[in-house]
């Protein structure tokens, strides 16, 4: 089944196209990873899914129906983000309870015990947290409410690396308890790469690439040598990112569409052929120009 | 690197060329080799290995399919990935067939790019060889 189902999708803000153009689906009860810059249109996309935005043109569809103002679509989908606001007349604690209300899945153990051993404090306030527990506090509302349609937009946001590491893994058992649609956005692919199933990389508000993080692991490979030699050996092959190193050594990464052979033939002259990480190649694809932040300083 | 649970056990490289489904079809041959898991037992779930490893269900289940095609894990409708009886010599033999030889011709190369002869080589390997073997016993 398939949960979410876009069509050349497009929101302008005014003249600029926060999303354009996009086309993908989202089959039932995987976790995909929504991966761009800043600006790439990410928070704008997950907000039409939760039917908080308006579309322009195209069509968007959540659970069948157009998501926007749409009882079915609100009571199946959570959106979790760091800018969420709740009641200032209630505590943590009464937040909690209140929460469970609205869910009709609500985990009403799982939320006290992830409360419990994140060490919040029932009686404080939302408005006057760090950061840091503020989004996990946010966690927990998501991961408790199980919705079939879960969306993190930024989850961790302000967490240091063990709350991080926590939230992850919670996420995982949980998921593995209770399967559903999960969306989670973030900046730190690394992070979340193994426990995600697929991948959506946006640029510009446009689609580059939707594809399961096992393909995007091998999409492409990096080559490190001379600089002529390489050239040579590549020819006309499409580069997606070059780094010249001292004079006459340079760093390539193309598509990983070499046969073995080619690559043999490629060590043999002396060539590094070196695996990419999947953040560097979602980092190369989506660069601002093809040189990257040298160009800026090498033409002043 | 991971850690399993919460013991530290490093498992899984993240940094290697293999894909994650890759090591976890291997890490699951290991268990077989040293029977930790025997034939005809029930092997780990997608999701027991999701969690042993901190991995989606979808990878997990990618390094059980390796396997089942290589015919080293049958199928019970209903219950479950099993061990074959025969996995064991499946197993050695694709170790033997791709992984060995593969050390073997880096082996070579690195040998003759070095310029040390096929006696001086075999007898290196032979002297390593029986070391090991002296160990073991």
């Amino acid at each position: 089944m398939k949960v979410v189902e876009c069509k050349n999708l497009t929101k302008q803000y005014g003249r600029v196209k926060a999303v354009n153009d996009l086309t993908f689906t989202l089959a039932e009860n995987k976790i995909t990873g929504l991966v761009g810059r800043n600006g790439a249109g990410k928070t704008t996309l997950l907000k039409m899914i939760a039917g908080y935005l308006h579309h322009n043109s195209g069509n968007i569809q959540v659970f069948s129906e157009n998501p926007f103002n749409n009882l079915k679509v609100s009571a199946n989908t959570i959106f979790i983000d760091n800018s969420m606001s709740f009641s200032p007349a209630l505590t943590l604690g009464q937040l909690l309870e209140t929460a469970g209300e609205f869910y009709v899945n609500w985990d009403k153990n799982l939320a006290n015990r992830l409360f419990k051993y994140f060490s919040l404090n029932p009686d404080q306030s939302h408005v006057n947290l760090s950061k840091g527990n503020k989004s996990t506090f946010n966690m927990i509302i998501g991961l408790a409410a199980h919705c079939p349609l879960t969306i993190f937009d930024e989850p961790t946001s302000g967490m240091d690396a063990g709350t991080r590491k926590d939230f992850y893994r919670a996420l995982l058992k949980d998921y593995i308890a209770h399967p559903r649609t999960i969306i989670l956005s973030s900046h730190l692919l690394e992070e979340i790469e193994d426990i995600l199933e697929d991948i959506l990389l946006i640029k510009n508000g446009e689609k580059l690439l939707h594809i399961s993080v096992a393909e995007l692991k091998e999409y492409a490979i990096g080559i490190t040598g001379k600089t002529d030699r390489i050239n040579q050996w590549l020819s006309n092959r499409e580069r997606i990112f070059t780094h010249e190193i001292g004079n006459d050594d340079s760093y390539v990464v193309i598509k990983n569409e070499c046969s073995s052979s080619e690559l043999e033939e490629a060590r043999e002259i002396g060539m590094r052929i070196s695996q990419v990480s999947t953040e560097d190649i979602c980092m190369h694809l989506t660069s601002k120009s093809k040189g990257g932040i040298d160009h800026v300083f090498s033409r002043g | 690197m991971w850690y399993v649970g919460g013991d530290v056990r490093l498992i899984l490289n993240s940094d290697s060329m293999k894909p994650i489904y890759v090591q976890i079809a291997e890490w699951l041959e290991t268990e077989i080799l040293i029977q930790a898991i025997q034939c005809d037992e029930k092997i780990y779930s997608q999701y027991q290995l999701a969690e042993m490893f901190n991995i989606n269900p979808a990878t997990a289940a990618k390094g059980i399919n390796i396997l089942a095609e290589e015919n080293v894990l049958y199928k019970k409708r209903g219950l479950g990935m099993f061990v074959a009886t025969d996995a064991r010599h499946i197993i050695l033999n694709k170790r033997k067939n791709t992984k060995l030889r593969a050390m073997v011709n880096e082996l070579a190369k690195e040998a003759v790019q070095l310029q040390v002869n096929e006696e001086e080589l075999v007898e290196m390997i032979r002297g390593m060889h029986q070391k090991l073997k002296g160990d073991q016993k």
